[in-house]
């Protein structure tokens, strides 16, 4: 049982930090550059792609053995657009403030590498609640990382942070953090969505390039402590032996 | 497993997901299709209060002509029922999407003046484009010919011109 949620809890960690779909596997950056310029839209996009990855990886986990071979691409296309159709209509519906934002990039969640990759590669080989929780994990690891960039856009773009304005049952609200005037509107552009997009992948190979230098010198030091352990036991039994 | 007996399968496991899908988006739509009329329809009565700001009312009125984008007029009148101007509802459609305005013209004695502009719908793949780089920069950049900087704009503005058209028809 605790091993069941062990291995639950590791696959649902796995999409968030070390296998993050954005950041780790770089996937699906064109709507990550593209509705990234306030943490709402970030949002907003994260929680349609999510529920877009859970649904149609539950589908195809849960067909997984009557879709053959030879038509499984097409079919899970068949099966990735319908959930995206539904969600598109269901947020022209009761968000359309959030479809208007979002625009196109709604429709381009079908074509998202990280979906169908998923499906190929996970939901199809595993059961469904395996697969339920895998898109669960990558769906929230691509939700953090687009508002992660989405902060840094909005913050360093327009000096401030609003909300309600794509939630309108958020009370409009706006947090001013810079003085107005020293905001640099080159984030808000495509341009600028590149470098805080390379910026945040510089610092997490940084830290990921750090953290294999430390293990590789704690292993080195280990060794060398080994060693000496080792010689220091020799050296003992060749005196006693005297 | 014979050939014929594979080939039958993947036909029915095929036809199954076609028709479900199907189904499902049937389903969706009979739910959301009320909801997505009466949400553009209060997009269309945000966009002539925005266009109108004293507006208190506005009635559908019979176009004089057919046009190729305007679709709707609607006469708009103030809390003394005196007339503000015409709102039109303007579809067109380019080679990137679907775009849908509000277009409110008023009566300038001999001409149509143009009042404002609301983006109903906007599906073009670059849609994000089109507000800063032209719409709030209209009604001065109605006249610029080399407009085509920005995706949208030609069509904006040929949607544009024909609601005034329409304008000076009903005032004529």
């Amino acid at each position: 049982m605790a091993k069941e949620k062990g291995k639950t809890k590791a696959n649902l960690l796995k999409g968030i930090i070390n296998e993050n779909p954005l950041l780790v596997s770089i996937l699906g950056t064109c709507p990550a550059l593209a509705t990234t310029k306030t943490v709402e839209a970030a949002l907003g996009m994260g929680l349609l792609f999510t529920i877009v990855l859970i649904c149609s990886n539950i589908l195809v986990s849960l067909l997984r053995k009557l879709i053959p071979e030879e038509v499984k691409t097409p079919a899970y296309i068949v099966i990735i657009a319908t959930f995206v159709t539904m969600v598109k209509m269901f947020t022209n519906a009761f968000l359309p403030e959030l479809y208007s934002t979002l625009g196109v990039f709604i429709s381009l969640i079908v074509v998202n590498c990280i979906v169908l990759g998923r499906a190929e590669a996970y939901a199809s080989k595993n059961k469904v609640f395996d697969s339920f929780i895998d898109a669960l994990g990558m769906g929230i690891g691509y939700t953090l990382a687009i508002i992660l960039m989405a902060f840094f856009r909005e913050l360093l773009g327009t000096g401030a942070f609003t909300f309600g304005k794509i939630f309108t049952f958020i009370p409009l609200t706006k947090v001013q953090i810079i003085p107005k005037g020293y905001e640099i509107s080159l984030f808000q552009n495509p341009a600028g969505a590149f470098i805080v997009f390379s910026i945040i992948l510089a610092v997490i190979a940084f830290i990921k390039n750090r953290k294999a230098e430390l293990v590789a010198y704690n292993e080195k030091q280990e060794k060398i402590r080994k060693l000496q352990e080792a010689k220091a036991q020799a050296a003992k039994v060749e005196g006693g032996n005297k | 497993m014979s050939d014929k007996k594979k080939y039958v399968i993947t036909s029915i496991t095929l036809g199954f997901i076609a028709a479900s899908s199907a189904a499902l988006i049937a389903v969706t739509n009979l739910v959301t299709r009320d909801k997505i009329r009466e949400s553009e329809q209060q997009r269309i009565v945000k966009g002539i209060q925005s266009i109108f700001t004293e507006c208190e009312s506005f009635k559908e009125n019979e176009l004089v002509n057919s046009y190729k984008y305007v679709m709707t007029a609607y006469r708009v009148v103030d809390k003394n029922d005196a007339e503000l101007g015409y709102a039109f509802q303007t579809i067109g459609s380019n080679q990137y999407g679907k775009i849908s305005l509000i277009v409110g013209y008023e009566n300038a004695i001999s001409t149509a003046s143009f009042k404002g502009v609301y983006v109903v719908v906007d599906e073009q793949t670059y849609a994000s484009t089109l507000e800063d780089n032209y719409i709030s920069q209209l009604p001065d950049i109605l006249e610029d010919v080399n407009c085509g900087a920005t995706y949208g704009a030609k069509l904006v503005r040929e949607m544009i011109k024909e609601a005034g058209k329409a304008a000076e028809d009903i005032w004529n």
